[in-house]
C-alpha cells in the first residue's frame, strides 16, 4: 500500500506532467489546423480567385507582366503593402473580360461588388503579431539601393526574396514558399549583417 | 484563496491554455479592398517641418506634419525656447485657417457703395496696379493699422509705410502699453521680461491670467508644470489676486477676489508688511527705494487700514480678517525665495492701472528677485541690428487720433493689415463711421471677410502662416537671444491664389521706387540675409560649416538662440516707492451700475481673431466649458436672489450701451462682479462666426465706457459698472459640464450616424 503522502506527491507530479503535455499537444493541434496567419495551415480560399500568374506573370509565360507595386501601391512607401481598391481593378475590368467562363465568373464577382459598393474582404495569407513591427518600404530600400549586386534589385525581384515567385503562383499560400515566421526574419538579418536586437522588430 | 504551490501551478496551467486557446478576432484575418480609391489610400511618407505658429500673439515654435504635400498636424517644437515642445490648443487652429472654406482666394475690388459688401474678384496685376496708383496719388497721407508685429514683417511694414510718409499703429483690444510702461518705470527696461516660474518657490500674481491668455501663456505653463512638479522641492506655492475666477485663479493655492482697481493698494500693503517686519533680504536697499523714509513712505497702507478698502469679501478669509490675510501672504511671499510677483490683465485695466502694475512689480525689488533665477529675468535685444527696436504697443487713444486724421482728410489711404479694429474698438470710438467715407481709399490684407475690411476698396488675400516665410523675435523670450523662423510648409491649394503680404509690400515699394530702406526682393531674401549675419556671429544653437548648411540647419531647427546671450541687470532704483505712492488715485468707474464689469479674453477666440475657426468656436472654455456663445458669469447667490437661472438671456446695460448674453451661474463668481468673454458678437464674415440666435452672441467691447488709463491712454476695460435684467427669453447654454447622462451611443436612429463600425460591418 502506498503511503498517503506519496499519493499526494505522485498526483501533483502527474497533473503537472499531464498539464505540460496537454499544453504542448494543444499548441501543436491549434498550429496545425488553424489558418496561415496564426497557425501552419493554408489560408481559406479567397472570395474572388485572383490569379497572380495572369496579372504579374511574365509575358512570355502568358501573363501581363504587371509590376507588383501597380496593385500593392504602398509597398515602396510605407509599412503595409496594401491591397488595391476595387475601383482600381474595375478600371481595367470594365473592358477586360475573362479568358474563359470560370475566369469571367470571378470578374463578375468583382464588378458586382464594385457596382454594389461592397468592399471585398480577402483572406489574409501572412499576418504578423501585433507586437512585431515590419516596414515594407525599409526592406525594399535595402534591397534596391545597396552597394552590392544582391542589394541592387528591381522591386519585383525584392518581393520574391520573402514571398517567392508569386508571379508563378496561381494561389498564394505560405507553404508555397516560406511561412515568414520569426526564424525567417532572423536568418535574413544575419545573412545581410543587419542587427538582430529584439527592439529592431519587436515593439 | 490562499496561494499555495498547487493553486499556483493550476492557475498557471489554465492561463497558458487560455492564452493559446483564445483565437484572434476574425477581422484580423481579413484584408479589405475598399470600393473606391480614396486619396488617402496611399499612405504617403510623413515629414515634419519646423516653423512658427501665428494663431496667438506669442508665436510659438511648432512642427507641422506634412503628408503628400498637405499639412495634417501642428504640435510644439521641442527645441524652441519659449514653449519647449508644449503648445497652446490654439496652434491647432492653423490647419482650419489653412483649409477654411470661407478663406479669400483672390484679390477683391469693391463693386458698389462703400460698406455694401459687394466685391469682384480681380487679378493680382490689376489689383496691385490700382493700389500703386492710389498710393502715388495719396503719397504723404497714408497710414497702416495692424496687430503688434515683430521681426522682418514689422520692419517691412514700417519701412514701407514710412516711405510713403505714413505711420503704422499697432492695435489690439486689450493692449499691453500700460504693462510695458510699468515694466519700464519699475525696471528701466523697454522689453518684456520673462518670469522664471519653473525655478520659483512662490508666485504672487495679480489679474494676469498667465496660464490661459495673458502674453505668453504656454511658456509660463511649462514653467508652472516645473513649479508644481514633484521634483521641485519644496512644491511651489501660488497666490492669485483677481476680480474674476480665471484659469490662473483656479490653479492657485489661494485666490483672493478683489474689486477692480484696488490691486495696487493691496500690493503696497504687502510691501508695508515686508518693510515693517523686516522680511526683506539683506541686500535690499530700503533706504534707496524709499528715499530714506523707510516705512513712513507707505503710511496709510498698513493691512489694518487697507483691508476694508479693497473689496475682498470677509467670508473668504474664514475666521481671520482681511488684514491678517494680507500679512500672511506678505510673510509667505518674503520667506519663500526666490519669489516672483506678476501683474497684468484686469489689474492694469482700471484708470489707475499703471499705478497698480508698478506697485505690484515693486514687490520684486523687495524680495530681491529682479534679474535672478526664479524671479524676473530680462531679455536682451536681438543680435541683428535691423531687428532692434520693433517692440511697440499703441492704444485706443492712438486709434482715436487716427480716426480724427481720417475724418479731417489728413489720412486718405489706410492699410488694414490682418487686423479687425472695427470689431476690436468700442462702437463709440467712431472708427466704423470714419472708414465709411468715400474720401478714404482702404486696402485690407487678410484671409477672411470681417467688420473692418467690409469697408475696403481693395482686399488682398494673405498667405496662411503655414504657406509663408517670416520670423519672430519672441517677446517675451526665455531670457536669452532668440529668433524664430517661419517657413512655408505647403503650397496654397490649387484654387487659391494668396500672396505673402510682406512680399506684396516689398513689390509695391520697388514699383514706386521707394525701396531705399528695403533692400530685399522678398521676405525669403531678408531671412537669408539674416541667416548669413547669424552665421557670421559664430555662436548660438545652429551649426553649419558654410552659409548654405547653416541656413538649412536654421530652417530645420525652427530658429536660432544663444543661451549665453542674456541681459544684465544692475540698476539700483531710487525713490521708487515714493514715485509709485504719488500715483495712487482711486480708480474711476463709469456708470452707477450694481456690478463691476470684468471682461476677459476668450480662451480660444482671444479677442475674436480666431472666430472663423470652428475648432476655436467649439473648444470649451476651461472654467465654464461653454462654447460657441457669449456667456455672462454671475454669482450663484446673486442669481438666486434675482430669480436668474442658467440659460436665461440677460440684458447688460452700461452708460455706453446694452448687449445680451446667456446667464452662467457660478458659485465661484464674486458677488459684485459680472464677467463676459470677448470674441463673440461678430456681424460680418463666415457663418461660423456670425450665424447665431438672438441673445447668444454679443461684443462686450461695445458697452465699455470711455475711460482711459492714466498716463498711457489705454482703454480702461475694467472700469465700467453695469446693471443686469432678465429679458424673459431663455436659451440652452452650449456647455459640456453639468449633470448630463453618460451613456453608450447608438440606440437612436440619429445616433446611427456616428456609430463606430469595423471594416467588416458594411452591410447597411
Amino acid at each position: 500500500m502506498i503511503p498517503k503522502g506519496n499519493i499526494v506527491a505522485t498526483t501533483i507530479v502527474g497533473l503537472i506532467v499531464a498539464g505540460i503535455t496537454g499544453f504542448i499537444l494543444l499548441v501543436v493541434a491549434i498550429s496545425w489546423f488553424s489558418n496561415a496567419p496564426f497557425g501552419l495551415a493554408d489560408a481559406p480560399p479567397q472570395p474572388i480567385a485572383f490569379p497572380h500568374t495572369t496579372h504579374a506573370g511574365a509575358v512570355e509565360n502568358g501573363g501581363l507582366g504587371m509590376e507588383c507595386e501597380f496593385c500593392h501601391r504602398n509597398v515602396t512607401k510605407g509599412d503595409s503593402a496594401t491591397v488595391p481598391a476595387l475601383q482600381q481593378c474595375w478600371y481595367c475590368h470594365q473592358k477586360v473580360s475573362g479568358g474563359d467562363e470560370a475566369a469571367q465568373e470571378e470578374i463578375d464577382k468583382l464588378v458586382t461588388a464594385y457596382s454594389d459598393g461592397v468592399p471585398v474582404n480577402w483572406e489574409r495569407v501572412h499576418r504578423l503579431p501585433d507586437h512585431v513591427r515590419f516596414v515594407h518600404e525599409a526592406h525594399i530600400r535595402h534591397f534596391t539601393q545597396g552597394d552590392t549586386p544582391e542589394t541592387q534589385l528591381e522591386v519585383k525581384e525584392v518581393c520574391t526574396v520573402c514571398h517567392g515567385e508569386v508571379a508563378k503562383m496561381e494561389e498564394v499560400q505560405p507553404k508555397k514558399f516560406q511561412s515568414l515566421k520569426m526564424g525567417t526574419c532572423l536568418d535574413c538579418h544575419r545573412q545581410y549583417d543587419v542587427p538582430t536586437d529584439c527592439t529592431i522588430c519587436h515593439k | 484563496m490562499k496561494l499555495t504551490r498547487r493553486n499556483f501551478l493550476a492557475w498557471a496551467g489554465l492561463s497558458a491554455m487560455g492564452a493559446v486557446a483564445c483565437d484572434v478576432f476574425d477581422d484580423e484575418l481579413k484584408v479589405q479592398s475598399p470600393v473606391s480609391l480614396p486619396e488617402d489610400l496611399v499612405k504617403g511618407k510623413e515629414n515634419w517641418y519646423a516653423t512658427l505658429c501665428r494663431t496667438c500673439p506669442n508665436s510659438e515654435g511648432v512642427v507641422v506634419r506634412v503628408v503628400e504635400g498637405r499639412a495634417k498636424k501642428i504640435q510644439g517644437n521641442p527645441n524652441y525656447p519659449t514653449n519647449l515642445g508644449a503648445q497652446s490648443g490654439r496652434c491647432d487652429f492653423g490647419l482650419q485657417q489653412l483649409y477654411h472654406p470661407d478663406r479669400l482666394s483672390m484679390p477683391m475690388r469693391l463693386n458698389g457703395e462703400k460698406g455694401s459688401g459687394r466685391f469682384d474678384s480681380i487679378t493680382w496685376n490689376r489689383a496691385l496696379d490700382e493700389v500703386l496708383k492710389e498710393l502715388n496719388a495719396r503719397d504723404g497721407s497714408v497710414a497702416m493699422i495692424s496687430p503688434p508685429m515683430r521681426g522682418y514683417s514689422a520692419v517691412i511694414a514700417d519701412e514701407f509705410i514710412e516711405a510713403f510718409g505714413g505711420k503704422r499703429i499697432e492695435f489690439e483690444s486689450f493692449d499691453l502699453k500700460t504693462y510695458r510702461t510699468a515694466i519700464k518705470n519699475v525696471f528701466g527696461k523697454d522689453i518684456q521680461p520673462h518670469y522664471d516660474i519653473g525655478h520659483s518657490q512662490y508666485v504672487l500674481s495679480f489679474g494676469a491670467d498667465f496660464l490661459s491668455t495673458w502674453v505668453s501663456p504656454t511658456q509660463w505653463e511649462v514653467g508652472y508644470g516645473e513649479f508644481r512638479d514633484s521634483h521641485h522641492s519644496p512644491r511651489g506655492i501660488m497666490t492669485h489676486v483677481d476680480s474674476r475666477f480665471s484659469v490662473t485663479a483656479s490653479n492657485a493655492d489661494r485666490w483672493i477676489p478683489i474689486a477692480p482697481g484696488e490691486e495696487g493698494k493691496l500690493a503696497l500693503s504687502i510691501a508695508y508688511v515686508i518693510i515693517e517686519e523686516g522680511l526683506y533680504p539683506s541686500g535690499v536697499d530700503i533706504e534707496s527705494l524709499t528715499d530714506g523714509q523707510g516705512l513712513s513712505a507707505l503710511n496709510g497702507y498698513s493691512p489694518e487700514n487697507i483691508g476694508s478698502q479693497i473689496g475682498v469679501p470677509d467670508d473668504i478669509t474664514g475666521a481671520h480678517s482681511v488684514a491678517e490675510l494680507i500679512r500672511t501672504v506678505a510673510r509667505e511671499f518674503a520667506s519663500h525665495a526666490p519669489a516672483v510677483a506678476i501683474g497684468g490683465g484686469s489689474a492694469g485695466a482700471s484708470t489707475n492701472g499703471l499705478f497698480n502694475l508698478e506697485a505690484i512689480y515693486l514687490l520684486n525689488h523687495l524680495v530681491a528677485s529682479v534679474g535672478e533665477k526664479g524671479g524676473i529675468v530680462f531679455n536682451p535685444e536681438p543680435p541683428i541690428e535691423e531687428l532692434k527696436g520693433y517692440s511697440n504697443s499703441h492704444t485706443l487713444s492712438d486709434v482715436e487720433s487716427l480716426i480724427t486724421e481720417i475724418k479731417t482728410s489728413k489720412i486718405k489711404l489706410l492699410f488694414v493689415y490682418n487686423a479687425n479694429p472695427v470689431y476690436g474698438a468700442p462702437d463709440w470710438s467712431g472708427l466704423e463711421e470714419a472708414l465709411d467715407s468715400d474720401d478714404l481709399y482702404m486696402v485690407s490684407i487678410g484671409s477672411f471677410i470681417n467688420e473692418t475690411n467690409h469697408y475696403s476698396d481693395m482686399i488682398l488675400p494673405d498667405r496662411n502662416f503655414i504657406e509663408d516665410w517670416g520670423n519672430d523675435i519672441p517677446e517675451p523670450a526665455a531670457g536669452y537671444q532668440t529668433i524664430g523662423v517661419q517657413q512655408p510648409i505647403v503650397n496654397p491649394l490649387s484654387d487659391m491664389d494668396p500672396r505673402s503680404s510682406s512680399d506684396v509690400l516689398l513689390s509695391l515699394a520697388q514699383d514706386s521706387g521707394k525701396d531705399s530702406k528695403l533692400p530685399w526682393k522678398s521676405m525669403k531674401e531678408a531671412l537669408r540675409s539674416m541667416s548669413d549675419q547669424l552665421f557670421d556671429l559664430n555662436r548660438g544653437s545652429v551649426a553649419g560649416s558654410n552659409k548654405e548648411e547653416f541656413w538649412n540647419n536654421l530652417l530645420r531647427q525652427g530658429g536660432w538662440w544663444d543661451t549665453s546671450a542674456v541681459a544684465d541687470y544692475s540698476q539700483q532704483p531710487r525713490q521708487l516707492v515714493n514715485k509709485i505712492v504719488s500715483k495712487d488715485k482711486q480708480a474711476k468707474l463709469s456708470g452707477s451700475g450694481e456690478f463691476y464689469l470684468v471682461p476677459f479674453l476668450h480662451n480660444s477666440l482671444l479677442d475674436g481673431r480666431n472666430g472663423e475657426v470652428p475648432w476655436a468656436q467649439g473648444t470649451p472654455d476651461p472654467i465654464t466649458s461653454v462654447a460657441w456663445q457669449t456667456w455672462v458669469e454671475i454669482n450663484e447667490k446673486v442669481a438666486n436672489d434675482m430669480g436668474i437661472r442658467e440659460g436665461d438671456v440677460l440684458e447688460i446695460s452700461s452708460g455706453a450701451g446694452t448687449i445680451q448674453g446667456i446667464a452662467f451661474v457660478s458659485p465661484a463668481q464674486p458677488p459684485q462682479v459680472i464677467s463676459v468673454p470677448l470674441g463673440q458678437g461678430r456681424t460680418k464674415g463666415s457663418a461660423y462666426v456670425t450665424d447665431r440666435l438672438d441673445g447668444e452672441s454679443a461684443n462686450i467691447l461695445n458697452i465699455l465706457s470711455n475711460n482711459k488709463i492714466d498716463e498711457t491712454g489705454g482703454l480702461a476695460w475694467a472700469a465700467t459698472t453695469v446693471n443686469i435684467k432678465k429679458t424673459g427669453a431663455s436659451l440652452r447654454i452650449a456647455k459640456f459640464e453639468g449633470d448630463y447622462e453618460s451613456r453608450e451611443v447608438g440606440f437612436t436612429e440619429g445616433e446611427e450616424l456616428i456609430k463606430t463600425t469595423s471594416p467588416g460591418d458594411h452591410g447597411h
